[in-house]
């Protein structure tokens, strides 16, 4: 049991809200939203919290009072007419059969969105000043525009209490247009909404106002806010001092929610939405400043991934709630297993914000070790009993093989997995030795935990050979042995390239003048390159595509591009790498332009390279022949969510799954082997 | 003739000499009695009640070791008859009829027969659990006496009385049978004469009616001396039962304090008592307090008994669970606890001198009513969303849930939570008294604080008197006890049920239908303060088995269940030993290869549970129930 977990487990009452424990998400967007609704997917993924015993779950991020504050880009919910109410109803019921509470972010985004996505009406602002994240020039609001968006806010309001919801939270952070109006950084008016701290607060005054007048004192408002925007012409930690004494002073709010930072650039946003390479909770101390000076409960949330960390953060008196909304997506049922004194079992979130890069690239959150997240409709976070015992072999313990494993085992088959080398993680374990990423084992420390826990035959150090998968006449055999660092087609890149791989696991160790050429845009290039300049290197990253680390998310490649800078790695994109040949004991790299087809050399002491890997596949054809489905999965089965039907009396059926397919990534893996094996 | 003449008188003589003699040592053994206090007695019904109480009662724990049952039946039988059958051969119709001495000789052939069995447990070596000293000579006498008899005997039956064989063996019967007499003081035969008054003057006769008569008595907070700081502060009646101790050594064998080398042996406590009250009572030969501390102390009557150089070291005293297993066992019927309390309650009340780390709970128990200082409020805290009932809205429920201080315990929380579900799956009305629970002051009571108990057990009567309820239903046989069984003498009298007999009230009357659990593999280990306290030991087993799990008893269970280190305020004391007595627990427990101990007391939960590398899972019974009830839907 963690130090403190009691002080998680009490209670909290607002007004006449009880929250059953001082746990919760805060509201974020995950792409799950359908035409403006929250609907069942959306609905599923939160009741699977409130059935994993949080407290309170928060959702919609960002829902919008007004037409002009666009749905759309990230698919989400329009509070702005009626219509909504019954999709609320819904949702409260499926939150509240579980005990959870659930409250809405209801905010108008100003500037900080896009005008061309729905209704192409024109983004508004305090004053018309481009923000680089959005990228937009607002209109300047009118006297009537302010009108008109209190009288939405407080509309809005009125839907989520009809709706069943417990409260909402009035988004005044990052960026939206209550803090468009309270930053000297947005805000350049003269009129009275103006000038002043005092002007420039009158605006959210009126909206809270509203929404009261709408709602009744007893429902319960909130405000998410900065506690410091840390930027020289933003907030002040003492302005946002200011604003919320003033604020809960004036009986406006019921809670503050409370972050650090601001959004409206690519390293900003970053910051706010800290990664694995910043320490946990590293901006509690600013809703700790809050708290001291008033009496509404304090929420917060910043990478607060472990229950030491929340615990602590309670205990202390540094807030009244702590948000754990990432932690929730990789463990929905956190709070249950920590009361249930099973904290062991928790998968806790590694921080590699593999969830959000995917929101804001337009696609649907998804957590990089917890395949069932956002899928509740069809992957179980919790594994049933099949009805027959099977014996299962699984080849390689990477994360597909251990979550194959793990599904396996809690299915309760007797599974054997075969791990040739001396520890469990496949390619994990290699990305792992890069630096700031090291906490990437903590999805092989779960997965290994888990296995080991169900009984699973985990033999390390011993390769399986097809006469050894036979010896364990198995019933099933799934063939998770990864993929093999590809060196590319350049020419001579098979005698003279060396792989980010080799240079992690240390097979080869460059020094001097290192030029990383990298045609993936992931994260192995950059992570590379940063531990090769901070080894003492003097690298440059060239890449195909037009910037470094392109597929990397946006919580994660500013951290990159910082580090990268700050080392003085040099960085090309648009080449290709086309040729290496040895000079003396160097090698000369031919790059060509991409654009202008120009081509240019590089004399240096190593190239290292980054194409992905090939399949590992030896086994799996040897075994191939030998199985009743001739390895094949069954898609159609796969994708109806119902069991593959081959005739186990008469042999073995053979699966492949992961980067033994394709070269994909870790979730692909962990999803491969969870709606594979959640079946057999 | 004469010889035989005078053999048929001097032989019954020489056993009217024995009475006589045991008579006058008795009676000086009995001047020591009478320092203690005065206790009230009923005379005549324990008179009347004594044959019982010894032929049921003794013998129901005496027979627990079937060897010494036979020895004592046979050795005390032959004992009583050769010696009521020779003394009446002073009436001379009887003692000049030959049959009759051939009734003598078998009388005493019994008990030399009984004497080679008693000497068989102490030569060539004594069995461990048993003392030495005067012990040894027990057989010696007893031999003596017996074979002196029956050669006696013989003689006045067969002829050859008027041979030289007659004086030697009326005189080795005399050297056996004086011996014995005069043994009545300081040895082994004071446990006879002891032990029978003890019997009928028992301070607890409530224990041979079949009730547990297990409540600590109340003490009176405006009495000149609170608690027993020296022997005479005891009553008569408590001196004379330790007088009664034969040494025998079950005590010790059951003490989880004693397995766990803490400074604390039954049978050594009990003789440190009487050593003290009897300053030329012969040393102590029996094992030591674990430890081997040698401090002596002074003796008599006025003597300080607890302290770092008296005889009975604070530790000792602080070691005890209160968990009765000692008195379980005594053949004697001595009350240990009631003897550990009074000892503590001078401590504590007159003395300050808790232990350490007992100051602080018996402190915040005192000035906030619960422990750990923790607001009465925060006791619902682990039903956050379970909506727990107030009483205080509608005034009455049917049943009272008594939460207890588990209910703060975040482990325990769980056990709770499960009940509560049970409760609502089966349409219980029930409610909580929610922040106006205080503690039932138990912790305070076994440690000696008794007038913190007092307050709180005042508190909570008069809380529980605003309210109307059929019963209290708890799953804390701590509170339990405390609250059926000592709160009556503070006006507090209800029908308190422990949850799992209402469980299994509930399965049987088909308003909880549990599914089968079948894989599971289950020990269960009884609370003290369940099944000792308060004899209940069947309506846990009989909800295991409702659910179908694969149940296996450990060596020591029900009533002689071995303690899980968690009773009387052992757990604060936190007496150093070799070993903790939870591991002991628990390994026995691991004897059964059982996957889960199913336990029914916070208390156990916690102990049982904070034992490193268990295998066994540690879950409560409502747990357990709860989890075949869902896999019943």
């Amino acid at each position: 049991m963690i130090a403190n977990a009691d002080a998680l487990l009490k209670p909290l009452t607002i007004k006449g809200l009880t929250i059953r424990n001082r746990v919760m998400s805060t509201s974020h967007a995950p792409g799950y939203g359908r035409d403006g609704k929250p609907q069942e997917r959306y609905q599923l993924y939160h009741a699977e919290k409130a059935k994993g015993g949080i407290g309170l779950t928060m959702f919609g991020g960002s829902s919008s009072v007004a037409p002009d504050s666009p749905a759309a880009p990230w698919n989400q919910i329009s509070v702005a007419d009626d219509s909504v109410i019954p999709f609320f109803r819904d949702f409260s019921d499926r939150v509240h059969a579980h005990g959870g509470k659930l409250m809405i972010q209801l905010t108008h985004m100003g500037r900080r969105t896009k005008w061309d996505t729905e209704h192409w009406l024109p983004t508004i602002s305090p004053s018309p000043r481009r923000e680089p994240a959005s990228r937009t020039v607002p209109k300047e609001m009118e006297a009537e525009d302010i009108a008109r968006v209190v009288k939405s806010f407080a509309q809005a309001a009125r839907r989520c209490r009809e709706g069943g919801l417990d409260g909402c939270e009035v988004s005044a952070a990052h960026g939206h247009l209550i803090d468009q109006f309270w930053s000297p950084s947005v805000n350049q008016r003269t009129d009275q909404y103006g000038g002043s701290l005092e002007n420039r607060m009158r605006f959210g005054i009126e909206v809270l106002e509203a929404m009261r007048a709408e709602t009744g004192d007893a429902y319960v408002i909130g405000i998410r806010m900065s506690g410091d925007e840390m930027i020289a012409d933003g907030l002040s930690q003492e302005d946002c001092l200011t604003i919320a004494t003033e604020y809960a002073k004036r009986g406006l709010v019921d809670f503050l929610n409370v972050l650090g930072g601001q959004a409206r650039d690519h390293i900003a946003h970053a910051i706010s939405l800290p990664n694995m390479s910043f320490p946990v909770a590293p901006f509690l101390f600013l809703p700790s400043a809050i708290k001291r000076e008033v009496d509404v409960p304090v929420f917060h949330a910043q990478r607060v991934t472990d229950l030491a960390t929340a615990a602590r953060a309670v205990a202390e008196g540094h807030v009244d709630m702590v948000a754990m909304t990432r932690a929730h997506i990789a463990d929905p049922h956190l709070v249950r297993k920590l009361s249930e004194g099973r904290a062991d079992d928790i998968r806790q979130c590694v921080g590699a914000g593999y969830c959000i890069d995917r929101i804001y690239v337009g696609g649907d959150a998804l957590c990089i070790q917890n395949a069932a997240t956002g899928r509740e409709a069809t992957m179980p976070h919790e594994i049933r009993k099949a009805d027959v015992r099977r014996r299962i072999v699984v080849i390689g313990a990477g994360p597909a093989g251990l979550e194959a494993a793990r599904v396996c085992a809690e299915r309760g088959h007797a599974v054997v997995l075969f791990e040739k080398g001396a520890q469990a993680g496949g390619q994990i374990a290699i990305a792992a030795k890069a630096g700031w990423r090291e906490a990437m084992s903590g999805i092989t420390r779960w997965l290994v935990g888990q296995v080991t826990k169900h009984g699973v035959d985990l033999r390390l150090n011993t390769a399986a050979s097809e006469a050894a998968v036979r010896a364990e006449r198995p019933d099933v055999v799934i063939v998770a042995t990864g993929g093999t660092p590809f060196r590319g087609h350049a020419k001579g890149a098979e005698q003279h390239a060396v792989t980010t791989a080799e240079v992690l696991t240390g097979a080869v160790e460059p020094t001097g003048s290192v030029l990383l050429y990298d045609e993936m845009g992931q994260h192995n290039a950059a992570s590379v390159a940063e531990h090769l300049a901070k080894r003492g290197c003097l690298v440059e990253i060239a890449t195909h595509d037009r910037m470094v680390a392109e597929e990397v998310g946006t919580t994660n490649q500013p951290i990159h591009l910082r580090e990268l800078y700050k080392l003085g790695v040099v960085m090309t994109p648009n080449m290709e790498l086309i040729e290496i040949y040895p000079e003396g004991n160097r090698f000369v790299a031919a790059l060509r332009n991409t654009m202008t087809d120009a081509e240019e050399e590089r004399l240096v002491d190593r190239i290292v390279v980054d194409h992905g890997t090939l399949p590992v596949d030896g086994l799996y054809r040897a075994l191939k022949g030998g199985s009743v489905n001739r390895g094949q999965t069954d898609q159609d089965a796969l994708l109806r969510g119902e069991p593959q039907r081959y005739d186990l009396s008469k042999g073995y059926a053979l699966y492949r799954i992961g980067d033994a397919v394709a070269g994909r990534n870790i979730h692909a893996a962990i999803y491969d082997a969870l709606r594979l094996c959640k079946d057999l | 003739m004469t010889g035989l003449a005078s053999l048929t008188t001097v032989f019954p003589g020489l056993v009217w000499a024995m009475a006589a003699l045991a008579l006058v040592q008795a009676s000086r053994r009995a001047a020591l009695w009478r320092l203690g206090t005065a206790a009230s007695v009923a005379w005549l019904d324990g008179l009347a009640k004594l044959p019982r109480r010894y032929l049921v009662d003794v013998h129901h724990v005496v027979a627990r070791d079937a060897y010494a049952s036979r020895m004592h039946a046979v050795v005390a039988g032959g004992l009583l008859a050769a010696s009521v059958l020779t003394a009446l051969a002073i009436l001379p119709p009887l003692g000049g009829f030959r049959p009759y001495w051939v009734l003598v000789a078998a009388a005493f052939g019994v008990t030399a027969a009984g004497s080679l069995l008693v000497g068989a447990r102490r030569y060539p070596e004594k069995q461990k659990r048993l003392s030495a000293g005067r012990f040894q000579i027990l057989p010696v006498l007893l031999v003596a006496y017996a074979v002196g008899g029956t050669v006696t005997a013989l003689l006045l039956a067969f002829g050859g009385a008027d041979g030289l064989l007659a004086p030697l063996a009326l005189a080795l019967a005399a050297a056996g049978g004086l011996g014995l007499a005069f043994e009545v003081r300081h040895g082994p035969m004071r446990h006879a004469a002891a032990g029978a008054l003890h019997l009928v003057a028992h301070p607890r006769p409530g224990r041979f009616e079949g009730r547990p008569d297990t409540a600590l008595q109340a003490l009176d907070l405006d009495a000149p001396r609170l608690g027993s700081e020296v022997p005479a502060d005891f009553a008569w009646n408590r001196l004379l039962s330790y007088d009664a101790c034969v040494s025998c050594g079950r005590c010790e064998v059951a003490c989880p304090a004693f397995a766990a080398g803490q400074p604390l042996n039954p049978k050594r406590l009990i003789q440190d008592l009487v050593a003290g009250f009897s300053p030329s009572e012969p040393a102590y030969a029996g094992a030591p307090y674990p430890g081997g501390r040698a401090a002596e102390g002074a003796r008599g009557p006025l003597a300080r008994l607890i302290g770092p150089d008296a005889r009975i070291h604070p530790d000792t005293l602080w070691s005890c669970t209160t968990c009765r297993a000692c008195v379980e066992e005594c053949p004697m019927m001595i009350e240990h606890v009631d003897a550990v309390v009074a000892l503590r309650r001078h401590q504590t009340l007159e003395r300050g001198s808790l232990p350490e780390k007992a100051v602080g709970p018996v402190t915040d128990l005192r000035q906030t009513g619960d422990p750990g200082g923790r607001p009465l409020a925060a006791r619902t805290d682990f039903a956050a969303g379970l909506d727990l009932p107030p009483i205080s809205v509608r005034g009455e429920a049917a049943v009272l849930l008594w939460l207890g201080e588990g209910a703060y315990d975040l482990r325990y929380g769980r056990t709770l939570r499960a009940l509560v579900r049970l409760l609502r799956e089966a349409g219980v009305d029930f409610a909580v008294l929610g922040p106006e629970e205080r503690d039932t002051g138990d912790l305070a009571r076994r440690l000696g604080d008794e007038a913190t108990f007092q307050a709180l057990a005042r508190a909570n009567v008069a809380t529980l008197a605003r309210y109307r309820f059929e019963r209290i239903v708890t799953a804390d046989p701590h509170a339990l006890h405390t609250l059926r069984n000592e709160y009556p003498a503070f006006g507090g009298c209800y029908t308190v049920v422990h949850h799992t007999a209402l469980l299994l009230d509930l399965i049987r009357a088909g308003r909880l239908k549990p599914g089968r659990l079948p894989d599971l593999s289950v020990t269960y280990h009884d609370p003290c303060y369940l099944a000792r306290y308060n004899g209940e030991t069947e309506a846990p087993r009989a909800v295991l088995d409702a659910i179908g799990v694969n149940r296996a008893e450990m060596t020591r269970s029900g009533r002689r269940a071995m303690c899980c280190g968690g009773g009387g305020g052992a757990p604060v004391s936190d007496v150093p030993g070799e070993r903790r007595i939870p591991d002991l627990r628990m390994a026995q427990a691991a004897e059964t290869d059982a996957g889960i101990v199913a336990v029914a007391c916070p208390s156990c939960t916690a102990m049982l549970e904070g034992v490193p590398d268990r295998k066994a899972e540690i879950r409560d019974i409502a747990e357990l129930l709860l989890q075949a009830v869902e896999a019943g839907r």
